[in-house]
């Protein structure tokens, strides 16, 4: 995976153009995987929340 | 008899404007900014500069009615009792974070997008591409391209947040403006709220 873009000036150097586009699906899954490690700790905490209300009845 | 639960207002008609024009045109701008890279050719050069003007309007205006009208500590600084379970002011940790990433998504966006103008040229300014070294032009491109990488993640975790079921209060609330004091009192401090903290 690249992570920049690079082109050539015109005595052949190389120079950026800027960020690679293969980081387009990690900035994605990246976000995806916030979003279930949330949905994760979310129903863990409501299942923790939930025992501990049924020990105190 | 059932307490009374009153609704407050939370964000002014004007606030909420800019929240859902700042939504509109980023979803313009990435939308024709990645389309083309996703296969998708189209002319989108002129959608994207006049979304990026407005953008950049919205933005200017967001930071008077802030610095003026407003108290930017109330969204910008974090403290002690932020970090406390119901202890927040007006914003959450959470929502002062994701505040700050936007900020400098769409602020490294806007900056790096206007100077990119006279590279590309637009009709009020003429195309001068030797204003600046190849190599200075990949730079500004280069973080004009993380910014859009953070958006789209950000983009992710904003939209996902904002139609949680727990967190439905604050999605109408940017809606019609008004929040229940019970919704409120569930993450905040109701006495930070009244205070303007």
């Amino acid at each position: 995976m690249e992570i920049l873009r690079y082109g050539h000036d015109a005595y052949g150097e190389r120079v950026i153009n800027g960020a690679s586009w293969d980081l387009l699906p990690v900035a994605f899954w990246a976000g995806v995987a916030v979003i279930v490690g949330h949905l994760i700790w979310r129903a863990i905490s409501r299942r923790s929340a939930r025992r501990r209300e049924e020990v105190a009845r | 008899m059932s307490t009374p639960d009153p609704a407050q207002l939370r964000h002014a008609g004007v606030d909420r404007l800019f929240h859902w024009g700042t939504a509109i045109t980023m979803a313009l701008l990435l939308v024709t900014s990645l389309s083309p890279i996703l296969g998708i050719r189209f002319a989108w050069y002129a959608v994207h500069w006049v979304a990026g003007l407005v953008l950049t309007v919205l933005i200017l205006l967001h930071i008077v009615r802030a610095l003026v009208w407003q108290r930017p500590r109330t969204m910008l600084l974090l403290s002690a009792a932020d970090f406390r379970a119901g202890g927040a002011g007006k914003y959450t940790l959470p929502q002062k974070l994701m505040h700050l990433a936007w900020a400098v998504a769409i602020l490294a966006a806007v900056i790096t997008g206007l100077l990119l103008l006279r590279k590309a040229g637009v009709p009020f300014l003429e195309r001068d591409p030797y204003v600046r070294s190849l190599a200075g032009w990949g730079v500004l491109t280069l973080l004009h391209d993380l910014a859009a990488l953070l958006s789209v993640f950000l983009i992710l975790v904003h939209v996902y947040f904002g139609i949680l079921p727990e967190k439905r209060a604050y999605l109408r609330a940017m809606v019609s403006g008004f929040i229940r004091r019970s919704d409120l009192s569930v993450e905040h401090d109701l006495k930070r709220v009244d205070r303007g903290e």
